[in-house]
């Protein structure tokens, strides 16, 4: 709202001395936010529950109370309360509300001579960013600006008569606007109708037929009151946002409806412009009810951890235009009609702290009385990951979760189950991620074609599906191993993927296995694993581990020939003894046995299941298990790989003897012959 | 031959000595003196057998005194120069160090956390909730029905098709505008007090550019007591952007609206940059504007059944972002989604 301070001086009292900065200031101070200052005019930002301050009256009114000077003399009425005459003749006929989103309609005629309006009534309009049309319109205007109350001229002579309707508008109807737009209605909308058809949207615009032009000679004034939620739903609908809309979406003051009328009817008159004919036709059938609160000084008190002595509250309320009583060492307080947002007692309380300054309110520290409660499990959960994982050398990114439909979709079964939103800004926000992987994919991307080429990242958040809302982290990797002038580099590939997840796993207190996954197509094929948990519940996967296909990722505009191996975890399923506390096993007091062991097995063999056969025919002392080296190449037969693996023996209470080391390997070695046709290399 | 020769040798020694600065000088000038052939001591012992028998003895020991001294002087020489010549297998310490792979927090995190843990020590729980949300969590219940113009102010995505919520609850169908929606999913399930925070993402439909992003990070407050007053609310406030800022700033209130708080305020703090004299990165204002806050709307209390008439409680709401950016020295909020290393690699780890 742009106000120009020697207008608003016509009704504040304001101190001489005080400059236009000092005023703005000021003003902001109590909850008027400055947006800018351009000479005499001040730029305020008027909050949604304040349309009383849309207007150069209302702002003029916190200036009062701010600098504790009276009202000077406007050249305006006074504003009354009540309802104004009850008549109901409208310009040769009858007014009739038809419809209860219209709470009040004021009418009047006059006669007019349609003009230039005089210079001083242009420049203020200028000023507050409205651009003069004639005197009859800027008229119109000036009256919206200074009280707040949008009005609308018709020309009389284009309006179908006798009678005006205040009705919803017919389904199929149509009405040209001011703005010369054809605007189709439906009978959510109200309108202001004349014997034939839609004249004006009631609140938003008046129609092009009955606009007030040079041969105009007779108008009608309309001063209304519509129900805000209409004009507010009808304004949406039309995307047409006007002076008048944004004044009734947020409530107009409807006891101003006639001060308003009259005003502009002297105004005419006072400019020259016209004058008026016969009196002010008011159509106001349930008259808005008297507003009284009661206001408690132990409750302000006790809100504001203040005491603002009885006069204060008094002046405060006072100059703002509640009519205050006292009531022992309470008040009952009436609520004048502008004030629409005031409609219970912390309003009043609000009112007071506003004027009083929240920035004298002593700071004070509330008391614990209870022991703090512990924070959501999640919330550490995600805490202990990003550590864990920034330990391990991974940067957490943050992307956005909404994501381009083509970006989601290989990472789904259905494309049925993304969640898509219905008013995306544009179509790379259009559908909430799926999945971590395909932001994680355009952040490594973008490094990619900026010459960044080890990129490992990872982040924790939210994944969507029709099913809900779920927690999980991702990780991709990509790039050299390890970088450094003294060895040639190699690459990451699935294996540096999978040990980010054993290492989630492990902190968590889970022991993962993996299994070729067939159903995570966005992975290569055969170079995919599932993450498997088994516990008593039976068995669940946690995630899934495996290289990005490089369709998939050259369609994210990453170059060919990049590697980019990817994990992902649903945070919900990793919760073994994720609270229990990891207790540690006492140390061995007796040495171990190690054994190596060379096998050739068949090249489709899993790992597992040689590990597997290995415990399965191995006594109680067998502790570990573990490959360290797979050869495939000269001296393997075609097809099958030779695995070396190291096992060790220990006892808990005895040292083992070479000889019972020797039979158990010689029994686990009969059994991988027997159960896998397995050979030692070199026999 | 006399006593003389072998003091002048001696002298003639030393001064080589002083001379000699490496192993190849310390070779050569121990050939000069002691080699069995040509050596300057060997020629002098040899001489003695010329000299007179009556001085034979005594210049035969002087001449043995003067080779000890030569070669145990040559030898703690070479020992010398040995310890500080570059061995064989020396490594060139100024190449680039190998080193361990370390990932940093991203800045949005490193900020959030920063904010959880002054709210942890005042006693704090901090609660999480979902993102998808329905209108009675993310408006209804926050005092703002149906057709409430303060929806404007928070321009809302809303999903195509509602998503069940997991506990039979309302169906989800929008992106949750501000995490105020936890105040209310906490008091539907807890008794006051009430002393929580609950950061997260939150969404608006804006335009992505240096100043707008669509989606940002918000860490919501709420306390709730009997007497929780807005000097409670102030006193709290101070405390945190005193720790945050790891100084005493100053900080003002400024009236404000939210329709779920009554009082309503905003919380400047003295621009940093400028020591509140005026800059570019506050507008000229001397202030930087951080949180809104106020005193909880009894309506809200009435939402979720609480007494309104015997508790009081404060609630604010902090934009992340805002204060990374002042944090960071950063003036394109972009740079905070758009994951480039060479960004996230200058952050403290």
């Amino acid at each position: 709202m742009k106000c120009p301070v020697s207008w608003m001086r016509e009704f504040a009292d304001l101190p001489a001395s005080k400059s236009v900065s000092e005023i703005a200031g000021a003003v902001a101070a109590v909850g008027f936010e400055v947006a800018g200052i351009d000479g005499d005019v001040i730029d305020f930002e008027i909050t949604a529950n304040r349309p009383d301050c849309l207007s150069v009256r209302g702002l003029a009114r916190e200036a009062r109370t701010v600098f504790g000077v009276q009202e000077s003399r406007g050249p305006g009425v006074q504003e009354s309360r009540g309802p104004g005459v009850q008549e109901s003749r409208g310009p040769g006929g009858q007014v009739t509300i038809e419809s209860t989103l219209c709470g009040r309609y004021a009418l009047a005629l006059a006669d007019v001579t349609v003009a230039s309006s005089p210079a001083w009534l242009a420049e203020r309009l200028t000023a507050c960013g409205i651009r003069p049309i004639n005197n009859v319109v800027d008229v119109t205007n000036y009256v919206l600006l200074e009280m707040g109350q949008p009005m609308h001229a018709f020309d009389v002579a284009r309006l179908a008569g006798p009678e005006i309707r205040v009705r919803l508008a017919r389904a199929g109807e149509t009405l040209t606007t001011l703005d010369r737009q054809s605007r189709s209605l439906d009978g959510t909308m109200l309108v202001i109708a004349d014997h034939d058809r839609a004249v004006a949207i009631a609140g938003v615009m008046g129609g092009a037929t009955s606009e007030v032009s040079a041969s105009t000679s007779r108008i009608a004034l309309e001063s209304a009151w519509f129900q805000p939620a209409s004009v507010r739903a009808t304004s949406k609908r039309l995307g047409l946002k006007t002076e008048a809309s944004s004044r009734f979406e947020r409530g107009a003051d409807p006891a101003a409806a006639t001060v308003a009328l009259a005003y502009a009817l002297d105004l005419l008159e006072r400019i020259g412009a016209g004058r008026r004919v016969g009196g002010i036709t008011d159509v106001y059938p349930s008259p808005a009810a008297d507003r009284t609160l009661a206001l408690r000084r132990s409750r302000l008190d006790r809100l504001l951890g203040d005491q603002v002595p009885d006069a204060d509250v008094v002046r405060i309320l006072t100059s703002l235009g509640f009519a205050v009583t006292p009531t022992n060492s309470d008040w009952h307080v009436h609520v004048p009609s502008w004030r629409v947002d005031v409609s219970r007692e912390a309003d009043l309380i609000e009112e007071v702290g506003r004027h009083w300054g929240v920035n004298r309110v002593p700071a004070t520290f509330p008391a614990l009385r209870t022991a703090p409660h512990r924070s959501d499990a999640g919330v550490l959960r995600a805490r202990r990951i990003r550590r864990l994982l920034c330990g391990a050398g991974l940067q957490e990114a943050v992307t956005f979760t909404f994501i381009e439909q083509a970006a989601a979709e290989p990472f789904v079964a259905a494309p049925a189950s993304l969640v898509t939103i219905a008013n995306p800004l544009s179509e790379k926000f259009a559908v909430l991620r799926p999945s971590i992987l395909p932001g994680l994919l355009d952040a490594l991307t973008y490094n990619r074609r900026r010459d960044i080429a080890d990129v490992r990242l990872f982040e924790a958040g939210a994944v969507f599906s029709m099913l809900g809302e779920r927690q999980r982290v991702g990780w991709v990797l990509s790039g050299a191993r390890h970088v450094h002038w003294s060895q040639t580099s190699s690459d990451v590939d699935l294996f540096d993927a999978l040990g980010i997840a054993e290492l989630l796993a492990e902190a968590f207190g889970v022991t993962c296995r993996s299994d070729p996954a067939t159903d995570a197509p966005w992975f290569v094929a055969g170079r995919a694993a599932s993450l498997l948990v088994d516990d008593v519940a039976g068995t669940r996967r946690v995630g899934v581990v495996g290289q990005l296909r490089p369709d998939l990722t050259a369609a994210r505009g990453l170059p060919a020939g990049v590697t980019v191996v990817a994990g992902e975890i649903d945070l919900h399923e990793l919760h073994g003894a994720d609270a229990a506390p990891h207790r540690v096993t006492p140390l061995p007091r007796h040495p171990a046995v190690l054994r190596d062991l060379s096998i050739l097995i068949d090249a489709s063999l899993p790992a597992a299941s040689v590990r597997g056969t290995i415990r399965a025919n191995a006594p109680t002392t067998l502790v570990d298990v573990r490959e360290f080296d797979r050869y495939q190449g000269t001296g393997v037969p075609t097809g099958q790989v030779s695995l070396s693996l190291r096992l060790t023996f220990r006892d808990r209470d005895r040292t083992l003897t070479d000889a019972e080391v020797q039979q158990a390997l010689e029994a686990i070695i009969e059994a991988l012959a027997r159960t896998h046709g397995t050979t030692l290399r070199g026999n | 031959m006399a006593a003389s020769s072998i003091e002048d040798l001696s002298r003639q020694f030393r001064a080589a000595l002083d001379a000699a600065s490496s192993p190849a000088d310390l070779k050569a000038l121990r050939d000069d003196f002691l080699s069995r052939k040509q050596g300057r001591v060997t020629a002098l012992v040899k001489s003695i057998a010329t000299a007179p028998p009556e001085e034979r003895r005594a210049l035969g020991s002087m001449a043995n005194a003067l080779k000890q001294e030569i070669e145990q002087a040559l030898d703690a020489r070479d020992a010398a120069v040995l310890a500080t010549a570059r061995p064989k297998d020396a490594m060139d310490v100024s190449l680039p160090a190998r080193r361990p792979w370390m990932g940093r927090r991203h800045p949005l995190t490193q900020v959030r956390e920063r904010v959880e843990d002054i709210f942890m020590a005042m006693g704090y729980q901090v609660i999480e909730g979902p993102e998808i949300e329905d209108d009675w969590h993310n408006f209804e219940a926050l005092n703002m029905p149906v057709a409430h113009p303060a929806r404007d102010m928070q321009d809302t995505l809303y999903l195509s098709s509602p998503v069940p919520a997991p506990d039979a609850g309302r169906a989800a169908t929008l992106l949750r505008t501000h995490t105020s929606g936890m105040q209310i999913r906490y008091m539907e399930h807890h008794d006051p007090p009430v002393r929580i925070i609950a950061p997260g993402r939150v969404y608006r439909r804006d335009n992505f550019d240096a100043t707008h992003t669509p989606m940002f990070t918000q860490v919501e407050g709420l306390v709730v007591d009997e007497d929780i007053s807005l000097g409670d609310l102030k006193g709290t406030l101070n405390a945190f952007a005193e720790e945050f800022f790891d100084a005493r700033v100053a900080t003002r209130f400024r009236p404000s609206f939210f329709p779920y708080t009554e009082p309503s305020a905003e919380l400047d703090v003295e621009c940093q940059g400028c020591s509140g004299r005026g800059c570019g990165l506050c507008k000229h204002t001397g202030w930087i504007e951080i949180l809104g806050c106020g005193m909880v709307h009894p309506a809200v209390f009435e939402a979720v059944g609480y007494d309104a008439d015997r508790y009081t409680g404060f609630a604010f709401g902090v934009g992340i972002e805002r204060l990374a950016l002042r944090l960071y020295g950063v003036d394109d909020i972009r740079m905070f989604y758009e994951n480039d290393l060479r960004f996230l690699e200058q952050i403290a780890l």
